[in-house]
């Protein structure tokens, strides 16, 4: 026990006015901080629509079993997101080809350089990428090439260009959806077969059917693109990936895996590690970009 | 311009029960009518679908033409019925049968009554069958994507077929872009 016995009465008196400025001081700044959760909760809740999107980006880019890594990334700079928006990029060089590697960067720098892309020329902007693909395709005269996925992200809306077999994916309210069309002889195959009524079992047995049609590298590619974007909402996750990361985690599987109240970062762990502990022993090149869209406040 | 497609399949089973149907005059009628449900003579059930469709159409507003499907048809058989009225569209349908519409980047529902639409707006028409496979996201995506009306049904049949090669039963859809 304390003998305040020993205080003279104005010391007293100052500790009891230091403890009632202390309680006033603390009481009104829990008042004010109740004030302002509620306002912002109440605020948030009104607008919500009108809160911009943001992008959430991470990546993983892995050798797998193969001696060479022959996908390259490309993330657009951060600080450049409110003018020109961000553009994720997945370039795999074609196995069986040379310069994989060689290949692939040239395709993410040559990405870099032109950017910034405007959002709504798509048609621009896809013949970017075919002077891309000219350019290789006269150095190299089909002896090497390499596939990719790009998307372009600006508000609430993202348009995407692919070439080749490499994936785009949106998961949204718990389902995995490929967005772009692998190009290759399979996607004639089944037009023939379904257009003249038979099943297309027979499309996919024959393994030459998986060669590509078309890819950066092919003289006056067609690149598979969207005229219109497509409406982003809150919680949409973006896998722009090569084939290595789908060849030992198909969509189904990566969708259980995740968690939805995971950042990109520890989506992109997930599926790192979801691959990893497959052990495939032929495991292929396996790099993704991860984008997850929340709702900003600021 | 009205520019569409259509897509009819067997799909493995032993007889294509479903019908589609396509009136250009007076204006643009789509009709699906899916006899998967009906447990015989789906034959006829079409055929009685259609001799309604092209001896009603045009003279009744889709509201009446709903009541006389209601009475003459059996309870099992699903139909959808879509036609262009000026600057929109008014569909009517029965059971599984729908339209769904991409507009401004989305995808949705068409209700059933009358709905505007807008220069870059695209439908679909099909059975449940056709949709069972597909995710609203991959028929948008695939909208976004193509040229043309063909174009956007090939990368559909290219969906289903990666998850059935079209032995999923009947398989039977419309797809069409209007500039109205």
């Amino acid at each position: 026990m304390y003998d305040f016995s020993l205080l003279s009465d104005e010391n007293v008196r100052a500790l009891i006015i230091a403890l009632v400025l202390f309680l006033f001081a603390f009481i009104s700044f829990v008042v004010v901080a109740l004030y302002a959760l509620i306002k912002t909760t109440a605020y948030s809740k009104k607008h919500k629509e009108k809160l911009k999107l943001i992008c959430d980006v991470a990546y993983f880019h892995e050798r797998g079993k193969r001696e060479n890594q022959e996908d390259s990334l490309y993330i657009s700079p951060m600080d450049k997101l409110d003018e020109s928006g961000l553009v994720a990029a997945c370039s795999d060089g074609m196995g069986g080809l040379l310069n994989g590697e060689v290949v692939s960067k040239f395709v993410t720098d040559s990405l870099s350089e032109n950017y910034p892309y405007r959002f709504d020329a798509q048609q621009e902007n896809s013949r970017i990428i075919t002077g891309i693909s000219d350019k290789i395709y006269e150095q190299y005269h089909l002896s090497a090439g390499a596939t990719l996925v790009m998307v372009h992200i600006f508000d609430d809306y993202m348009n995407f260009y692919s070439l080749g077999d490499s994936n785009i994916i949106l998961i949204r309210n718990n389902r995995a959806t490929l967005l772009n069309h692998k190009q290759n002889y399979i996607t004639l195959m089944i037009k023939k077969l379904a257009d003249g009524g038979l099943d297309t079992t027979d499309a996919y047995r024959d393994t030459r059917a998986k060669g590509l049609i078309d890819f950066v590298g092919n003289i006056n590619c067609n690149v598979q693109k969207t005229s219109r974007p497509i409406r982003l909402i809150e919680n949409d996750i973006i896998i722009v990936s090569s084939d290595g990361v789908t060849d030992s985690m198909p969509l189904s599987r990566i969708v259980s895996h995740i968690h939805f109240d995971q950042n990109a970062t520890g989506i992109a762990r997930t599926i790192k590690y979801g691959v990893k502990a497959r052990k495939n022993p032929r495991q292929d090149n396996y790099s993704a970009v991860i984008i997850k869209m929340k709702r900003s406040y600021v | 311009m009205i520019e569409y497609y259509t897509f009819k399949h067997r799909g493995g089973a032993e007889e294509y029960r479903d019908e589609i149907f396509l009136r250009l005059t007076p204006t643009l009628t789509v009709a699906i009518f899916s006899g998967s449900k009906l447990e015989s003579a789906p034959k006829s059930q079409s055929l009685l679908f259609s001799e309604i469709l092209s001896s009603e159409e045009g003279s009744k507003s889709m509201n009446e033409l709903h009541s006389v499907f209601e009475e003459c048809l059996d309870h099992e058989a699903e139909y959808l019925i879509l036609r262009v009225a000026g600057t929109g569209v008014e569909c009517v349908r029965r059971g599984d049968v729908s339209a769904k519409i991409v507009c401004n980047g989305q995808i949705s529902l068409l209700p059933n009554g009358f709905f505007g639409l807008s220069r870059e707006d695209w439908i679909i028409c099909a059975t449940s069958n056709f949709y069972k496979p597909l995710s609203d996201e991959g028929i948008l995506a695939d909208a976004l994507v193509s040229s043309s009306c063909s174009d956007w049904m090939n990368m559909l049949v290219r969906r289903i077929s990666d998850q059935n090669q079209l032995k999923c039963g009947n398989l039977s859809a419309v797809t069409l872009k209007l500039d109205v």
